[in-house]
């Protein structure tokens, strides 16, 4: 039976405060808001010779950002110690913070100009849901259930070196309040992973399979039942041998399509880039960038995964943006401040690593839909190419649109068979719309994966989902 | 807070702890163009406490852990159940025992910084100052830059007596450097200063804007093939990272590394340079108050020091020296020209260059390098690197010049043969 995510008492306790600050200075600035947070996240690691169990730094935290406009510039200030008694302390913090203009900017420089912002009345009290709690779960049924999988997965041979597995959980709760505002959210999500490695003398191979769901310890129950197919995998990559570079027809699993669309064109809609004009995807608004079989969504209301919440760190509603339809660009991703600066509405994108740092345009959950072709036909249209499998890591290149990936095992097909070679690691590279105009064929199943953080740049880390169907297209592989 | 912390513990019933406590104040500055498009100050304070839990399973004797983090606003009662939270969870972390650290109280070590003489206001001035400097062209420009200057102080208190704490500054950022003609392109860049080293800053601005404007020159891929590829700048650190990370006790001890000091780490038939990489100590005490210092690392191709903190040290039956990032590499003896005179491919820029610790792979896909045939030099750009430093470690060059960067100090460049690329 499912239960609902509780408010926490941080949230409740100080809420009377906040108001009392809002209140305050309010009277001084024309725009204030205060956005909240009380997170607490949980790691738990097992491998054959270490156990760790500890408080995530990124995502446990307690504090608020205020943030101000004076009608023209804004302003923020992070902190994390509030109560009725320090409100002076926080307005003086405010102030020193709204008045460093005056301090840092050399001659000839200015401030960016915005408008007043003007906010519809909203409130609004939500909360996600979840089977198993892992809080009440447990420490020690948590780590014994890792261990089980740990166990099961070196239990398949001796050549394994280890077998890493871990599970991590965020359980939040975020209070926002505006003069027009007061919205409140509890969250929970939990992911899993684990991580085979075999050594090929100096050299380790490694194979990494991810979990994740919108709820509790429940996601751990599926990764005992693959334990032992990822250890096989991991044990055929000691055969793998190095990619023949090339352009090649290639078959990609959903978590590739998934980082193709969050790496690859994603973050090339993320709207603050187009304020800066970094962002080509902003001259192709109403072009086809995509095959016509490509429609693409992001939106924290756009599926049930760990990036799906009801508001975002700004205030707005979660959205489901339809980025690409049918091949065409309809539309951006776009935070408050960018969407000030476009004229446009924001699109609830606006999201913090955490109340100490800034709200950037940020992707949610991040998807193609489905078509009606199947994995099977995929590669029996192929007469040379690969099936790509278990995406690494990725970057950005909005401008130039540019693709990197990352992939570990590429698997040869030969006259639509998959012919048992491996090979690894892969590197994807290419023009983005050239690739997503390659795209023939999509099964109909989508699926998501929500194990992964985005970084804007290097830094700025947000729980994000990625996915969608498996996708034939072609892809130039080094 | 230390103290409410200490009350907690004791009510708890936790014996073994290390307290971390950082308080940090900063300013950031964030610009569109030479447009200030948002100014923050952020002033926090946060406390992440490990505790330890000794227990016996299966007749031996085991040490678990677990890390907790304590919020300003936590009241004594909440503090008392998150800590025995952790306790709780510690006693099923069945690690074997080890011995931790112990120390004395310390005096405060002030940051001898010529960032800490300085309001936060003032080094952010200046660093706004030195980083437009040189923005001063119509074609390639400043995009957009992001510029925090922090002041951190630090103190770690644990149960075996160690009370420790000093002061840490930093001026660090990125900025996206755009030029539009003959096409319109940018290129990413950070940096990271323990020092209001602002020259640097208007050096490297300087050779960025150059840098754009050579991308801007560049259209074709390089063809497919195996290159002598030069690595250079940022990714030296990257690059070199592997063997700092190889040595780390908690690889060896999970046998994904096979170094042991004595080890040839680039193998035992050597024909470029042997490396000699020292560990830099960038704070004065390691997150568990291991006082840290400046050692070895490699020398001429020899492993001479495995560095970690006190868990894998015992089980090593090394000493313990807390964990380094940051490092110091000898030069080669051949200059830049020199390595330049055989046909080359010079990665300047990448999307996003990689190095797997695991397992020796590196590369990336190109944004930016120059191609040289024998006969003329040419900017490319696109394709990827696809290598692994176990088939190029025997006969790496690296340059005489120097670079400096955050973490990295050593050779400017490094010449690698026969790494496959991905291009056309």
């Amino acid at each position: 039976m499912k239960q609902s995510v509780q408010e926490s008492e941080f949230i409740r306790q100080k809420k009377p405060a906040l108001k009392k600050l809002l209140a305050r200075l309010s009277g001084q600035y024309p725009y204030v808001s205060i956005l909240a947070e009380d997170s607490r996240a949980k790691l738990y690691e097992v491998s054959r010779k270490n156990t760790t169990v500890s408080e995530d730094g990124i995502l446990s935290n307690r504090g608020c950002v205020v943030r101000v406009s004076d009608g023209k510039h804004y302003t923020e200030y992070s902190f994390n110690q509030i109560s009725e008694e320090n409100l002076d302390e926080v307005c003086d913090g405010v102030a020193e913070a709204a008045a460093l203009s005056e301090g840092v900017l050399p001659d000839g420089f200015e401030e960016s100009e915005y408008a007043l912002l003007s906010e519809e009345p909203l409130v609004f009290d939500g909360s996600t849901e979840y089977e198993t709690d892992p809080e009440a779960l447990g420490d020690d049924v948590i780590l014994e259930q890792l261990r089980a999988v740990r166990d099961k997965g070196l239990a398949v041979s001796g050549k394994l070196l280890n077998c890493g597995v871990r599970c991590n959980y965020q359980k939040y709760s975020k209070l926002f309040l505006s003069k027009e505002r007061e919205l409140t959210q509890n969250v929970l999500w939990m992911t899993g992973s684990m991580v085979l490695a075999a050594a090929r003398g100096d050299e380790i191979k490694d194979y990494f399979r991810g979990y994740s769901n919108l709820g509790g310890a429940e996601v751990l129950r599926q990764m005992a039942g693959e334990v032992e197919e990822c250890a096989n995998i991991t044990l055929e990559l000691l055969d793998s041998q190095p990619m023949i570079p090339g352009e090649y027809d290639c078959v990609c699993t959903p978590e590739v399509t998934g980082m193709i669309v969050h790496e690859a064109f994603g973050h090339g809609v993320e709207m603050d880039m187009f304020v800066k004009k970094r962002a080509q995807a902003e001259q192709f608004v109403g072009e086809y960038v995509a095959s016509e079989l490509v429609t693409m969504h992001d939106g924290a209301a756009a599926g049930r995964e760990t990036a799906t919440w009801f508001f975002d760190d700004e205030g707005t509603r979660a959205g489901d943006t339809v980025v690409i339809e049918k091949g065409i660009l309809k539309q951006g991703l776009c935070d408050l401040q960018a969407a000030q600066a476009l004229r446009t509405k924001p699109t609830g994108n606006g999201r913090r690593e955490s109340y100490k740092r800034k709200a950037y345009t940020r992707m949610t959950n991040t998807f193609f839909e489905g078509g009606n072709s199947t994995k099977e036909e995929m590669i029996a249209s192929i007469s040379y190419g690969f099936l790509l499998e278990n995406a690494s890591s990725g970057m950005e290149d909005p401008k130039n649109w540019g693709i990197q990936c990352m992939v570990n095992v590429a698997r040869e097909i030969r006259d639509g068979r998959l012919t048992g070679r491996v090979f690894s690691p892969i590197v994807l590279t290419g023009y983005v719309p050239d690739l997503l105009k390659s795209i023939t064929m999509m099964s109909g199943e989508v699926t998501m994966d929500g194990g992964g953080f985005c970084g804007k740049g290097y830094k700025e880390w947000v729980k994000v989902s990625a996915g969608g169907p498996y996708i034939k297209a072609r892809i130039r592989l080094g | 807070m230390i103290e409410q912390i200490k009350k907690a513990l004791q009510a708890a019933g936790i014996a073994e702890y290390t307290i971390n406590e950082t308080r940090t104040e900063s300013v950031e500055c964030f610009f569109i163009r030479r447009k200030l498009d948002l100014k923050r100050r952020a002033e926090l304070c946060e406390y992440a406490v490990t505790v330890f839990w000794p227990f016996e399973k299966d007749g031996k004797r085991m040490l678990g852990s677990s890390l907790a983090r304590i919020h300003p606003e936590m009241t004594q009662t909440e503090m008392e159940a998150v800590l025995a939270s952790a306790c709780h969870a510690a006693s099923f972390v069945a690690n074997p025992w080890y011995e931790l650290p112990s120390g004395t109280q310390q005096p405060h070590l002030p940051s001898l910084s010529t960032l800490a003489g300085h309001s936060l206001e003032e080094n952010m001035k200046a660093m706004v100052e030195a980083l437009f400097a040189g923005d001063t062209n119509q074609d390639v420009f400043l995009n957009s830059a992001e510029i925090f200057v922090k002041r951190m102080l630090r103190r770690i208190v644990s149960a075996r007596g160690i009370d420790v704490s000093f002061e840490t500054c930093e001026a660090a950022g990125e900025y996206v450097v755009q030029c539009t003609a003959p096409q319109d392109v940018e290129t990413y860049h950070s940096f990271s200063y323990r020092e209001a080293d602002t020259d640097s800053l208007r050096r490297e601005v300087k050779e960025a804007l150059e840098t754009t404007r050579a991308r801007a020159q560049a259209t074709q891929a390089p063809a497919g093939g195996e290159y002598r590829i030069l690595l250079s700048g940022e990714q030296m650190r990257i690059f070199l990272n592997y063997y700092v990370k190889r040595a780390e006790s908690g690889m060896i001890y999970q046998e994904y590394s096979g170094y042991q000091t004595g080890t040839a780490v680039q193998g035992d038939a050597v024909r470029g340079d042997r490396l000699t990489i020292g560990l830099k100590a960038r704070e004065p005490y390691s997150a568990e108050g291991i006082p840290m210092k400046d050692r070895p690392l490699l020398e001429n191709g020899i492993l001479r020091t495995i560095h970690g903190g006190s868990r894998f040290a015992y089980y090593l039956g090394i000493e313990p020296t807390g964990n380094y990032d940051s490092i110091v590499v000898s030069t080669g003896e051949k200059p830049l020209a020199k390595l330049k005179q055989e046909p080359y491919l010079h990665i300047v820029s990448f999307s996003d260059f990689q190095m797997d610790a695991f397992s020796g792979h590196f590369g990336g896909e190109i944004r930016l390098a120059f191609l040289y045939d024998g006969e003329r030099v040419r900017p490319v750009t696109g394709g990827s690197v696809n290598g692994s430093i176990l088939k190029v470690q025997e006969r790496m060059i690296f340059s005489k010049e120097r670079y400096q960067n955050g973490r990295y100090e050593g050779p400017f460049a490094v010449a690698l043969e026969g790494v496959p690329v991905a291009g056309v």
